[in-house]
C-alpha cells in the first residue's frame, strides 16, 4: 500500500505545485442553493463578470484569473466542505460568505491553509475579535449596525419597543448590541425581548404576543424570508405597528413574500443598495452587469463580494505577487480609501472595513426601496 | 383575556394543518404498522402542484370559491395518484420483508421526493399568487379574527369529518378498519387487502397534500424542505393522540397547536418547540399508547 501511495503523493504535490503556475485562482464560496440561494447566484454573477472584464485588459500581474465557485448551502456544515476543497484547489484569496454563522465555520480552514478570506454580508462582531492575519470583510459590523438602529429609533422618538430576533450568530449579536444601546436611554422602553424559530410559516402566535406588550415600534433582526412572513401576518391582524428589520431583510424577495401593502411602511438598515451608489465606478460597472445580465443586481451584497474581488487583485497587483502573507500585509497596512464600488475601502488591523457604511431604507407603496435622509 | 382568545385561534388553525398531516400517517400505520416517511414530502408536493395549477392560469375564468374547490381536487387527485404509485413502488414489494425494510424504502422515498421537487422547483421560497383567500378580520364576541384562520380551521375539520364517515359507514371504510385490527382474517374474509391499501396510500396522501395546499394559499410562501417541520410535528400529533387511531390523530392535531402557541405566549417564545415536546413526554408517561390509543397490545 505504501509503495502505491508513495509515488502517487509526489504526483499530487507536484500537480498542484504545476498549477499554481497558472492562472491565479480566486474562490467564490456562496449559498447557491438553500434559502439564500438568490444571493449566492447574484455574488457568482457580479465575481464573474469583474473577472471576466479584468482579463479582457490583460489580468493581473501578466496572469489571468480564474474563479472557482463553490456552494455554501448557507449551510455550516456544507460550507466547511466548500471551505476544504477550495483550499485543496490552491486558490490564493476566497470571496464570501454571506451568512455569519457559516463564515465563522470556514475562518478556521482558511486560516490554517494562508488563504486570505474576504466575507461580503457576515457581520457579527466575533468574526473580527480572533485575531485572524487572513480575514477580511467588505461589509461593516452588527455593533456599527446596531449605532444606527438604536439612532432610528430614537430619532422616530419611539417610547416602547419590541426587539425579536432568530437566535442565529447574526441575528442575536445584532440584537444585544442594540438593546445594550437602547438600555442607556431613558426615554426608550423595551417591553419585548425574545427569539422566533426560524422556517417556520406561522408567525401569529409571536405577533399576538408582541402585540399584547402594546410596543408602538418592533425591529426584527432575522432575514427575509421570515420578516415577509411577520409583515403579511401582521397585516393580516389588523394590526398597525411600525416594523425595522436588520440588513438581513434587505432583499426584494420580502416584498415578495409580504405582498406589497403589507410590506409598505416597512423600515430598514442596510449598507446602500446599488442604485444609491454614488461612485463612478459602481456606475459603470451597474450598467455593465445590466448589460450582461438584463437587471441590475438586486442585493448590496453581491456588490460587496465584487468589491472584495477588487481589492483581491489590487493585493495581487500592489505586493507584486499571490504570496498570501504579503497580500494581507499590504490589505491591513497598504490600502487606503481604495475606490471600491459600495465606497472609499480601507481595513483596520482586525480585517474590519473603517468608516461608516449604513444607511435607513422604507418600502414604499409600490414596493420599492427608497433611501431615507 | 383577548389575548388568549387570540392565542386558541391561532393554535387551532395550526393544529387543524397539523390534523390533516396526522391522518396521512396514522391511517397507513393503522393497517401497515410502518411510519410513512415519504408523507411529509408529499404534503410538499401539494403546495407545489397547487402552486403549479395556479401559475398556469388553468382556473383564472372561474370565480375564487369555485376555482379554489377545483384547485383542491386536482391537487388531492394527483396526490393520490402519486401516493398510490409510491406503495406500488416502494413498498409493495417490501410487503413481506421485514419492517425495517419498509421503513428504510419509506427514508429513501422521503429524500428522493424532496430532492426532485428541489430540482424542479430551485431551492428558492415559491410565493403563491395573492388574495385568492379574502384577506379580513372577522369580529367573534370582541376578538379580531382573520377570517383565513377560521377558513382554514372549518376546511381542515370537514375534511376530517369526511374521513371519519368514510372509514366508519361505507363498505370500504369497514374493509379498512377489518384489515387494521388483522390483516390474515380480512383477507380470510374475503377483503382484498392489496387494494385496501392501496385506498389507504390514496387517501392519506391527498389529505396531506390538501394540508400542503392550504398551506400555501394561506401563508403564501413555500419551499421545498417545508415538509420536514410539518411532517415531525404531525408525526408527534399522530403519536400524542394514539397512532392508528383516527379520531386520536384530529384531537392530537389540535391540541399540539394550542399547547405549541399557549407554551410561546405564557412560558417562553424561544423554546415554544421544546415546551410542546416536554407535554407529549408527559402524556406518554401517564397513557403510553397516546390519548385514545388502544388500551391493551393486542399483536404478539
Amino acid at each position: 500500500m505504501k509503495k502505491f501511495l508513495a509515488p502517487v503523493i509526489v504526483v499530487l504535490f507536484m500537480a498542484s505545485t504545476a498549477l499554481a503556475a497558472g492562472p491565479v485562482k480566486i474562490g467564490l464560496m456562496g449559498p447557491m442553493t438553500g434559502s439564500w440561494a438568490s444571493e449566492g447566484q447574484e455574488m457568482k454573477q457580479v465575481v464573474e463578470l469583474l473577472a471576466q472584464e479584468l482579463n479582457a485588459k490583460g489580468g493581473v500581474n501578466g496572469e489571468k484569473v480564474e474563479v472557482i465557485s463553490e456552494d455554501d448551502g448557507g449551510d455550516p456544515r456544507t460550507a466547511a466542505l466548500a471551505a476544504q476543497r477550495l483550499a485543496t484547489l490552491g486558490v490564493v484569496a476566497v470571496i464570501g460568505t454571506y451568512g455569519s454563522a457559516v463564515t465563522e465555520a470556514t475562518q478556521n480552514i482558511y486560516s490554517e491553509a494562508k488563504i486570505i478570506q474576504i466575507a461580503n454580508g457576515s457581520t457579527a462582531i466575533r468574526l473580527t475579535e480572533k485575531n485572524l492575519k487572513y480575514f477580511f470583510r467588505t461589509c461593516p459590523r452588527d455593533d456599527e449596525q446596531a449605532k444606527v438602529a438604536a439612532a432610528t429609533i430614537q430619532m422616530l422618538k419611539v417610547k416602547k419597543v419590541a426587539i425579536l430576533h432568530d437566535n442565529s450568530t447574526y441575528a442575536k449579536g445584532l440584537a444585544d448590541e442594540t438593546k445594550g444601546l437602547l438600555g442607556k436611554d431613558k426615554g426608550v422602553e423595551i417591553v419585548f425581548f425574545d427569539a422566533l424559530t426560524p422556517k417556520e410559516q406561522d408567525y401569529t402566535t409571536i405577533l399576538t404576543k408582541i402585540k399584547g406588550t402594546n410596543p408602538d415600534f418592533v425591529f426584527f433582526t432575522g432575514y427575509y424570508g421570515e420578516a415577509g412572513l411577520l409583515l403579511k401576518q401582521k397585516k393580516e391582524m389588523g394590526w398597525n405597528v411600525s416594523f425595522m428589520g436588520g440588513d438581513a431583510t434587505n432583499n426584494p424577495d420580502l416584498v415578495k413574500v409580504a405582498g406589497k401593502d403589507a410590506a409598505a411602511g416597512f423600515y430598514f438598515i442596510s449598507a446602500p443598495l446599488p442604485k444609491d451608489l454614488p461612485t463612478e465606478e459602481a456606475k459603470a460597472f451597474l450598467a455593465e452587469f445590466s448589460k450582461k445580465y438584463g437587471n441590475a443586481p438586486g442585493s448590496i451584497y453581491s456588490v460587496l463580494a465584487g468589491d472584495g474581488f477588487r481589492v483581491t487583485v489590487a493585493a495581487i497587483d500592489k505586493a507584486k505577487t499571490a504570496d498570501t502573507g504579503k497580500m494581507a500585509e499590504y490589505l491591513h497596512t497598504g490600502l487606503k480609501d481604495f475606490p471600491g464600488l459600495t465606497g472609499k475601502i480601507s481595513f483596520n488591523d482586525k480585517g474590519d472595513r473603517v468608516g461608516e457604511v449604513y444607511r435607513v431604507y422604507k418600502v414604499n407603496p409600490d414596493g420599492q426601496f427608497i433611501l431615507q435622509q | 383575556m383577548e389575548q388568549l382568545a387570540l392565542q386558541l385561534t391561532n393554535g387551532l388553525a395550526v393544529g387543524g394543518i397539523y390534523a390533516l398531516i396526522a391522518l396521512g400517517y396514522t391511517m397507513v400505520y393503522g393497517v401497515l404498522k410502518l411510519i410513512n416517511f415519504a408523507h411529509s414530502d408529499l404534503f410538499t408536493l401539494g403546495a407545489y402542484l397547487g402552486f403549479t395549477l395556479l401559475a398556469s392560469k388553468l382556473l383564472t375564468g372561474m370565480g375564487a370559491f369555485w376555482g379554489t374547490i377545483i384547485l383542491a381536487m386536482m391537487v388531492m387527485g394527483m396526490i393520490a395518484i402519486v401516493g398510490a404509485l409510491l406503495d406500488r413502488v416502494a413498498y409493495r414489494p417490501l410487503r413481506e420483508s421485514p419492517r425495517l425494510s419498509a421503513v428504510v424504502s419509506a427514508l429513501g422515498a422521503s429524500i428522493f421526493l424532496q430532492n426532485a421537487i428541489m430540482l424542479v422547483y430551485g431551492a428558492r421560497y415559491q410565493v403563491y399568487p395573492q388574495d385568492i383567500l379574502p384577506r379580513m378580520a372577522m369580529d367573534i364576541m370582541g376578538v379580531q379574527v382573520p377570517l383565513v384562520r377560521v377558513l382554514v380551521l372549518c376546511i381542515s375539520l370537514a375534511m376530517m369529518a369526511g374521513l371519519y364517515f368514510f372509514i366508519q359507514r361505507t363498505r370500504i371504510g369497514t374493509a379498512i378498519r377489518a384489515a387494521a385490527i388483522d390483516q390474515g382474517a380480512a383477507r380470510l374474509m374475503g377483503i382484498d387487502v392489496n387494494r385496501v391499501i392501496l385506498i389507504v396510500f390514496m387517501v392519506g396522501p391527498a389529505l396531506g397534500g390538501a394540508a400542503g395546499l392550504l398551506v400555501g394559499l394561506y401563508y403564501g410562501q413555500i419551499n421545498f424542505a417545508m415538509g420536514w417541520g410539518y411532517g415531525l410535528k404531525a408525526f408527534t400529533a399522530a403519536i400524542l393522540g394514539g397512532i392508528g387511531n383516527i379520531p386520536g390523530a384530529m384531537i392530537g392535531g389540535l391540541l399540539l397547536g394550542v399547547i405549541e402557541s399557549l407554551g410561546a405566549a405564557y412560558v417562553s417564545l424561544a423554546y415554544k418547540d421544546a415546551i410542546a415536546f416536554m407535554v407529549l413526554i408527559l402524556i406518554l408517561i401517564f397513557r403510553p399508547t397516546g390519548l385514545l390509543g388502544e388500551r391493551v397490545a393486542e399483536k404478539v
